[in-house]
């Protein structure tokens, strides 16, 4: 284990460099067991980190030392016919992506690049994708990481490695760990080695695209193609306003555009866009883009390339709500409405992200009365530090629930050790 | 019996008339049952070897009745077996002698479908084919499909975490559900989830999925439903040898084919079913493949002839196609009656449940057949083969002596060879009692221990449903301590800033 002064390092994560504050470059997982039984004896709180890439999300924390995984970063072994890829946590996302397409296989579940958004360098680890669960488009039809993540080594508060899962895509042997992992954004454990179910790619895939749609009817499209037997695979919609970026890859034109993804064979693929286009034809006439203009679309919306920290909306913070899909439509419509903020729609209305004018709170007390009565839960994805320092970053639960919640990561990490008050403002003091 | 179960509490056993007067205030009428004869239903599970009648039998038929006979449990130290349709292979609801058993029976009710939102919100009793028929007009289906689906109920597949033959594609019941109400051991009703893909907050849903009633008491469940493919079609394809149908298996998925289900038989299972259904079967392969591919019809046409091809390329010596729901049917026939064809060669049989990567398939076929000869003991196998998810079906007679102690020797033998070749002891069935003593096989203490820190923060007396799936209790007060190593540091070597 290398230990270096974070003054003397290449930060990699853009904020969050403090002064005088230990980095722990670890080499394998019984240099993260010491760590954390030195931060364990000393008292001191750790800040896990990959690449840093998603530094920017959460409550500021309150630690002073950084456990870097970074090093961790080689593939334990990738069998295409198994379905499965074991890499240790700190690999690059980017090469275990390439590694895995060389096969045709993909994470099926698009986890979400941040690095637009955040306005950070193009970075991000297989820990901080999982940790993150961030998933994109994908999600109404494969899942989301917490449904890719099958098994993993662990080191959780207590010190010591555990085993969560396994390496087999069907298994229910004890508890299933790998789910609270998902999500947990290293509140819980440090994963030291994952394994990933992965998914064959598409051969093909079609985008219909429908003009000029408001958010209600375009929900109301979007309700009627997921509930159509033709295996939608995204469903997105995008009101004119928030269309002003120029760099979004959805062309420049100055309508509100509703996406419906078809994947599959490619006679499939085109099969089902027809037959689709025929069901929508009440929503109007759709137009169809093919397979590079598609993905091309669909990776802006995953990103929330509208949203990206260089574009118009730049200086924004950023919602991510998520919520029941069919209810979507109205939500975003009166959130954009009662905020004069732009919301685009993902999983057919059930995620919205909200680029709202700038306040000290960033708008929480309205963003959250609005997304409980509808059922929905929203993160404060993108703020700066001093707005993520006043508000609940992550949804409030009530009261039983987040009592449980508490008891369930005190189970994992009884002396709070990792990335302390990540999750739960006033528990980084 | 051959588990051992924790010790009966006497003091409990001795308040018995006192704790069924206040269960039976709690619930009243026929929800309580306390006659001998009438617990007789309740004795065991669908892993009848093992036998227990439970102290009581209380039936509540609302949440707030399932949170007060909890709370009174939790308060009086009583331990609690929740139950469902009472399907489990794995004896996961094997009443215990001191134990109220809490059936979920009563909470047969479908609360609300929407469609708009494509899910069902249903109570936990409800059977997994109920779901399907309710949405079925409207041409949606709930995707996961335990064998046992006409009967077992969706609080139980929960609780197990069920799959079917379909979850390669579909996934299993984790990847399905949405949310549930759920009572904790307290008498605490908590709501998680609901019609969001996501809940907020660590994934509780996902760990109370598959924790085999030890967690909570599921009241409500949400659920996701699905819009029917299209069509179906399915090939039945014969080898000569394993390693052939194992290379096909996987020269499928290598060419990006994800089929609706596939399964594969050995030759004793083909023999059992083909005598019990005629389902066509070729009786001279040594595996046959069943391959079901789902969808619009183009791509199923496309992808029949695309299988078919690999199918050939890996030796295939027959190969039949559906061309009619009749025909698929049939060739479905034989393999979902696999169980009960055996059942009729062998007076007893054990159903084993290990997972192993798909690729060690013709290995542990092999060990499992020295196995066999080791335990003077036939077998047959049906397979999951998309997601390697073996199912050896051990026969013997029970009223042979020793000869269940050997099978279930046999059985345990089966399932280290699955952990040794990278795999699992259960893919579906659960750990229950049938496979608790073996997580030492594939857990460290240190992984049992994390496991059981959780399940305190959910039931801190260890009163819901113990003596399942872990091989030692341990107290929580004991599990919570933080060793501090020393109090030194660890890298004493380290330059520091």
């Amino acid at each position: 284990m290398a230990a270096t002064n974070a003054a003397n390092s290449s930060g990699q994560g853009g904020e969050g460099e403090k002064e005088g504050v230990d980095t722990l470059k670890v080499r394998d997982a019984k240099d993260v067991e010491q760590a954390v039984r030195e931060a364990v004896a000393s008292e001191q709180p750790l800040e896990i980190i990959g690449h840093g890439s998603k530094r920017l999300i959460g409550q500021p924390m309150a630690t002073n030392a950084v456990l870097d995984l970074s090093a961790l970063s080689s593939v334990t072994s990738y069998e295409p016919n198994e379905l499965i890829v074991t890499v240790q946590a700190g690999a690059p996302l980017a090469d275990v992506q390439s590694l895995i397409d060389s096969k045709n296989q993909q994470f099926a579940f698009e986890p979400v690049n941040t690095a637009a958004l955040l306005g950070t360098p193009e970075l991000g680890t297989i820990g901080g994708m999982i940790g993150a669960g961030l998933a994109g488009p994908r999600r109404i039809k494969a899942g989301g990481a917490r449904d890719h993540l099958l098994g993993a080594n662990a080191v959780s508060g207590f010190g010591d490695s555990f085993k969560a899962g396994g390496k087999v895509v069907k298994n229910v042997t004890g508890y299933d760990l790998c789910k609270l992992l998902a999500g947990s954004w290293g509140t819980l454990a440090v994963m030291t080695e994952v394994t990933l179910k992965v998914m064959p790619r598409p051969e093909s895939e079609r985008t219909l695209v429908l003009r000029g749609l408001d958010a209600i009817v375009a929900n109301r499209a979007m309700t009627a193609a997921l509930g159509s037997p033709f295996d939608v695979s995204g469903a997105a919609h995008l009101p004119n306003s928030a269309l002003r970026s120029e760099a979004c890859g959805l062309g420049a034109g100055r309508e509100a555009l509703t996406l419906l993804r078809l994947e599959g064979i490619t006679v499939s693929a085109a099969h089902r866009a027809a037959a689709l286009a025929e069901v929508l034809a009440p929503f109007g006439s759709a137009q169809i883009l093919d397979d590079a203009a598609s993905a091309q679309a669909w990776s802006s919306i995953r990103d929330v390339i509208p949203f990206a920290a260089s574009g118009a909306l730049g200086g924004s913070p950023v919602w991510r709500i998520v919520c029941p899909p069919a209810t979507g439509g109205a939500l975003g419509e009166q959130l954009a409405r009662d905020t004069g903020g732009e919301v685009i729609y993902d999983w057919g209305g059930g995620l919205i992200w909200a680029a709202l004018p700038s306040t000290p709170d960033a708008q929480a007390g309205l963003v959250r009365q609005r997304v409980e009565a509808a059922f929905g839960h929203a993160t404060l994805i993108r703020a700066p530090e001093q707005v993520r320092r006043n508000v609940d970053v992550f949804h409030p639960q009530p009261g039983g629930l987040a009592d449980l919640s508490e008891r369930v990561r005190l189970s994992f990490d009884p002396k709070t050790i990792l990335n302390r008050g990540r999750l739960t403002r006033g528990l980084a003091a | 019996m051959a588990i051992m179960m924790p010790a009966s509490d006497s003091a409990v056993l001795d308040r018995r008339e006192a704790i069924v007067a206040a269960l039976r205030a709690i619930v009243p009428g026929e929800g309580v049952i306390d006659s001998a004869a009438e617990m007789l239903p309740y004795e065991s599970d669908a892993l009848t070897a093992y036998r227990q009648p439970p102290m009581v039998v209380v039936l509540p038929d609302t949440t707030e009745q399932v949170s007060k006979v909890l709370k009174y449990c939790f308060e009086q130290g009583i331990k609690v077996v929740p139950r469902g349709s009472g399907t489990s292979l794995s004896g996961g609801a094997l009443p215990l002698a001191d134990a109220v058993l809490l059936g979920l029976g009563k909470f047969k009710r479908i609360r609300e479908i929407d469609f708009d939102n494509r899910v069902v919100v249903t109570e936990p009793g409800v059977t997994n084919l109920a779901i399907s028929q309710a949405v079925a007009h409207a041409g949606f289906y709930y995707a996961p499909d335990p064998s046992s689906q006409i009967a077992c109920s969706i609080g139980g597949n929960v609780a197990e975490n069920s799959g079917g033959v379909h979850c390669l594609k579909y996934g299993m019941t984790t990847n399905n559900v949405l949310g549930c109400e759920i009572v904790l051991m307290t008498g605490e009703i908590l709501r998680i989830g609901g019609k969001a893909a996501e809940n907020s907050g660590y994934d509780l849903m996902g760990i109370i999925t598959g924790s085999e009633g030890l967690l909570g008491v599921i009241t409500e469940v949400t659920v996701r439903i699905l819009q029917k493919p299209e069509t179906a079609r399915a090939l039945m394809v014969g080898f000569a040898e394993v390693e052939a149908a194992g290379e096909c298996v996987a020269r499928i998925i290598g060419a990006g084919i994800i089929p609706g289900g596939m399964e594969m038989m050995d030759k004793p299972a083909i023999h059992a079913a083909e005598a019990f259904v005629h389902a066509g079967y070729p009786l001279d392969v040594e595996a046959l493949l069943i391959i079901e591919l789902d969808g619009p019809g183009v791509e199923v046409d496309e992808l029949i002839g695309r299988v078919e091809a690999i199918a050939q390329g890996c030796g295939s010596t027959t190969c039949q196609i559906s061309n009619s729901e009749g025909e698929r049917n049939l060739f479905w026939a034989g393999r979902k009656a696999a169980f009960p064809a055996v059942g009729r060669i062998s007076p007893d049989y054990l159903c084993m449940d290990g997972t192993i990567p798909r690729g060690a398939l013709p290995k542990a076929l092999a060990r499992i057949r020295d196995l066999s000869k080791k335990y003077n003991l036939a077998v047959a196998n049906v397979f999951h083969a998309g997601d390697g998810n073996l199912h050896p079906l051990i026969l013997y007679d029970a009223n042979k002596p020793g000869e269940m102690e050997r099978a279930e020797a046999f059985g345990a033998d089966i399932l280290r060879v699955c952990v040794e070749f990278g795999g699992v002891l259960t893919g579906e069935h659960g750990v229950g009692i049938e496979k608790r003593d073996l997580m030492g096989e594939m857990f460290s203490e240190i992984d049992l221990n994390q496991q059981q820190r959780l399940k305190c923060a959910f039931d801190p007396r260890g009163l819901l449903n113990p003596g399942k799936v872990f091989p030692t209790l341990h107290r929580c007060a004991e599990l919570g301590r933080v060793h501090v190593h020393g109090g030194k540091l660890a890298f004493p070597d380290l330059p520091r800033f």
